[in-house]
């Protein structure tokens, strides 16, 4: 395992040679709307795969370790989900390969039906980015990607783990490839009781067992040095009961199953670069109040074709365009949705302009139109100036939108169909300090939405959405990263603050379960064959009450892992301690979360 | 509670007490900080956490969270319902599917009632030492809805009577326990009635769609309001309003316009007060027809409303995420008397 596949790549530049429209067109095709050229004034940060295939964690916990991401968990492997910079969980944007893939019905994604190593790399982009990601990209925009390299190549892996609780897991990848063909398939399955104690209680987890499983599989084929034909499948399938609470039992259940297919067709050429993408999502649920009473169940299920085209067109060296299409036909159905279908379509336009080699900048708008509802004409800027070769200063400014879903539109009863897009401006400056051994940056960030739909009684027992609610977000994001060498030793620190400030106009009250201060340490060691990590997070209170009047305490939380390489490096065995300290903390009120815990796994290479 | 109703409330015991006896000695010692002076169950936040009692003292004090502060424990999630009998009083925590007795003055926890027999649990109410509890049972199974019926003494279930889908409000007159048949997360159209000598089936009365709330009057009749379907439901229905004679259980019925869903029926010195759209009624008992004008000052879509010697108390669960609040209004003025802090989703007043 080399060193430096640990390291959170500053991928948004400060990296001198990407100045020439060869390198940029190559951006372009790896990383799409993603690329740090197309986000010029933002910071691009990518997870590698090295990093995702470590151990089987879901997503969430893996960004909440390496990002300082915020996530609200209605205890260990329940529903969780995301706020960045203090949005809702809808408002950030979530893309697989591309494709948004936020639930339709409820328009977040539930970030413990996502497995992390079911993908080789995440782009993770904060700010404000619907113009050029689409819906619901205001907190920010994450893409979950499986890449194809057409390098000849066989291998096959195999993990096997188990922890407390009666956790068991194992995940089993094959991969061949030639210089024509990439074919890549992964198998996951996880099971668990679950059943932590609740830390100073009498009481355990008692229905919170999971068990899930994904397929992942990915075929490349190069069909000349132009064309490149992608395929991606995945399906992941979850049974979860649904947790306790302190004050309530629970006998619930949660069934859900996610299929995703896409098909990519990538074209490269001495000007421009195209992509034609064609994908299909479906999801479905089923909430079982009760497990014994089977027919007594809450269901939905959403289909959704998606068409997507992106252009981008070199004028010289200096400029480019960059323009796309994107048409989606969607439907949804459930215990109570009756079928509805919407068309949506959306048009993007970007101009990137470097006119001199220090300063570059981004110019973009979007516009569409929908069955459903109206959808707003946003507007985009971004520039990045760089004041030396280490110093970097970026801006951006833009307007964005977070579409209503299904359960708001058409919800029975109560489902609004005159709800219009939520709106929001947002606005960033960040600098970007970066040295040989060690990078620092800093983003402070302002975010001001209107019409965010709500749900309020419009009589004591009949509520309704309502584009009703503002609020004013703002805040400070500072990252410092050092490494350093001595002799075989090899040591890398990672430190993240975040300050957010999210404020309901109306009341002037922090939203709640927005912490104010969110941190972060990781620490990497590396000697010969051993890798010890060292994570502490802090999360700061959270208000539980949009009064502010009741809160959860701030909690520290430490995990340490060891793993040792072995056999010429083709077997891993790895060690974790999860909340070291006992640390009695919940995320949710009332949903505690696990004590000290204990994993192990083992890792094969062939 | 208003200053002049103080004053008049101490002039009275004053004069009680100063005819009865002159000697001082024999004037009771407080029993409890909460003698003297009503209470508002507030539900809690629905999924994560623990309903409270709030306690307005007839000095005007008002105290949060009065069961966590005495017993060192959350009450449980769902604080639906309270009912006071004699020195205790019965709290019905439907999520955690318990009744917490308590000593009615110094809320110290006696024990708890729960068990396979109390099984969603929504109101109780107490006569000659039984109390009775309607259970949901499953939410979503029809069939299994029950009345509990607790003997006091032993804080025992002492019976169970199977009865429709989703019993609600109760109310008890003589021998007979009247029973809103709401419908639970459906529609039902019932009033039940049990004979509580034998815990027998007297009769389920058919009345409107969604009857949801019930009180007496002062001349011993049951009065059940009906909101009806509502619109959402495809097959809208109109609310009415049923007074019930108990000897009989002849009924008659006041019918409102089919977009019209009355709610918070109240007695209150010989007039009946209900909620509609955000307005308050007012009837007289032996009214041949409903009112046609709304009362004056008193608009509130309330959560919960009560009439209480001349006073208006309407609750507003707000955003349902934060506290809520109380408003006492007096009935004849319309005006606004007082406004106080609730806990989260003000459900129920309750006067001993």
């Amino acid at each position: 395992m080399k060193l430096s596949i640990f390291l959170f790549f500053l991928g948004s530049g400060l990296i001198f040679s990407q100045n020439d429209s060869i390198n940029k067109l190559d951006e372009i095709i790896l990383r799409g709307n993603f690329s740090p050229v197309m986000n010029s004034g933002y910071k691009v940060s990518v997870l590698t795969d090295s990093l995702l295939n470590r151990s089987y964690k879901s997503l969430g916990n893996l960004l909440q370790e390496q990002a300082n991401f915020y996530f609200k968990q209605n205890g260990n492997g329940m529903v969780s989900s995301i706020s960045l910079r203090g949005t809702a969980a809808s408002q950030t944007g979530v893309y697989w390969n591309g494709i948004e893939i936020n639930s339709a019905l409820n328009g977040q994604t539930d970030f413990n039906t996502l497995q992390a190593n079911s993908f080789d790399e995440l782009e993770i982009r904060k700010g404000g980015g619907s113009v050029l990601f689409g819906n619901g990209a205001i907190g920010g925009a994450i893409n979950l990607k499986n890449n194809v390299s057409f390098q000849p190549d066989a291998r096959g892996e195999v993990l096997l783990g188990a922890g407390s609780y009666e956790t068991y897991f194992s995940q089993l990848n094959g991969l061949f490839s030639t210089d024509r063909i990439y074919i890549k398939a992964g198998f996951g399955l996880s099971a668990s009781e679950n059943d932590y104690p609740y830390l100073g209680t009498d009481l355990k987890n008692d229905n919170g067992s999971y068990s899930n499983y994904s397929v992942n599989t990915t075929l490349g084929y190069k069909l000349n040095e132009k064309n490149v034909l992608t395929l991606n499948a995945s399906l992941f399938d979850n049974d979860r009961n649904l947790s306790r609470t302190l004050t309530t039992e629970s006998n619930a259940a949660l069934l859900n199953t996610d299929m995703r297919l896409l098909v990519d067709w990538e074209y490269l050429g001495n000007r421009f670069t195209s992509s034609l993408k064609a994908a299909f999502l479906h999801e479905d649920f089923n909430y079982l109040f009760n497990q014994e009473i089977t027919d007594n169940t809450s269901k939905g299920e959403s289909k959704r074709w998606i068409g997507k085209y992106d252009l981008s067109y070199f004028l010289n060296k200096e400029m480019f365009f960059r323009a796309g299409l994107e048409l989606e036909n969607s439907q949804g159905s459930g215990t109570s949705i009756s079928e509805v279908e919407q068309t949506d379509f959306s048009t993007y336009l970007l101009f990137h302009h470097q006119p001199i080699k220090e300063f570059m900048y981004n110019l973009s708008l979007r516009g569409g139109a929908s069955s459903a509802y109206n959808i707003p004409f946003i507007y985009s800027f971004d520039a990045k100036y760089l004041v030396s070769q280490n110093l970097a200063l970026k801006t951006g400014f833009s307007s964005n939108y977070r579409l209503p879903t299904f359960n708001d539109l058409y919800w029975e009863p109560g489902g609004n169909p005159d709800l219009k897009p939520e709106n929001s401006l947002s606005g960033e400056i960040g600098i970007d300090y970066h040295h040989k051994m060690f990078s620092i940056s800093g983003t402070a960030f302002v975010i001001k939405s209107d019409d965010l739909i709500q749900w309020r009684p419009v009589t004591s027992d009949f509520w309704q959405p309502q584009n009703i609610s503002e609020a004013s977000n703002y805040g400070l994001e500072i990252m410092g990263f050092i490494k350093q060498n001595f002799g075989v030793h090899f040591l890398e620190l990672k430190l993240q603050y975040d300050y957010t400030k999210a404020m309901d106009d109306e009341t002037d009250k922090q939203l709640i379960y927005v912490p104010k201060h969110r941190a972060s340490m990781l620490l990497n060691y590396f000697w010969k064959q051993w890798d010890f990590n060292y994570n502490l997070q802090y999360v700061g209170e959270v208000f539980t009450t949009s009064s502010n009047t009741q809160s959860l305490d701030a909690y520290w939380l430490s995990d340490v892992s060891f793993s040792r390489r072995l056999l010429k490096d083709r077997m891993d065995i790895g060690f974790a301690i999860n909340n070291l300290f006992d640390e009695k903390y919940q995320s949710v009120a009332f949903r505690p979360m696990p004590n000290r815990n204990y994993l192990l796994q083992i890792n094969f290479k062939i | 509670m208003k200053k002049s109703n103080l004053i008049y409330l101490l002039s009275l015991c004053l004069f009680i007490s100063s005819c009865s006896d002159d000697d001082p000695a024999t004037i009771e010692p407080p029993k409890g900080d909460f003698e003297n002076g009503y209470f508002v169950t507030n539900e809690g936040p629905f999924q994560n956490g623990s309903g409270t009692l709030t306690f307005v003292n007839d000095d005007g004090s008002v105290s949060q969270n009065v069961y966590k502060t005495v017993n060192g424990e959350d009450l449980g999630n769902i604080v639906n319902a309270m009912y006071i009998e004699g020195d205790k009083a019965y709290i019905v925590v439907n999520n955690s599917h318990k009744i917490v007795v308590v000593d009615r003055y110094t809320m110290e926890k006696i024990t708890v009632i729960e068990g396979d027999e109390i099984n969603n649990p929504r109101y109780f109410v107490a006569n000659n030492g039984r109390g009775y509890v309607s259970n949901w049972g499953d939410p979503f199974n029809t069939s299994d809805d029950f009345i509990a019926v607790i003997d006091l003494n032993s804080n025992a279930v002492v019976d169970v009577v199977s009865v429709g889908e989703g019993p609600e409000k109760m109310i008890i007159e003589g021998s007979n326990l009247f029973v809103c048949m709401q419908g639970g997360y459906g529609i039902n159209n019932q009033v039940f009635v049990m004979d509580t000598n034998q815990n027998s089936i007297r009769d389920f009365i058919v009345v409107g769609n969604v009857p949801n709330s019930i009180t007496k009057d002062s001349n011993g009749k049951i009065w059940v309001l009906c909101g009806g379907s509502p619109s959402w439901t495809g097959s809208e229905t109109s609310g009415s309003l049923y007074k019930i004679d108990p000897s009989n259980l002849q009924d008659e019925k006041f019918d409102f316009l089919l977009t019209e869903h009355p709610g918070l029926l109240n007695h209150d010195n010989g007039r009946i007060y209900y909620n509609l759209d955000g307005k308050v009624y007012q009837m007289n008992i032996e009214d041949s027809a409903l009112p046609v004008d709304a009362l004056n000052g008193l608009d509130g879509i309330y959560y919960s409303m009560e009439v209480n010697n001349g006073e208006l108390y309407g609750t507003d669960a707000g955003d349902f995420a934060s506290e809520g609040t109380l408003k006492v209004f007096s009935v004849t003025s319309g005006s606004q008397l007082e406004t106080i802090a609730t806990g989260i989703v003000p459900g129920n007043i309750v006067f001993p």
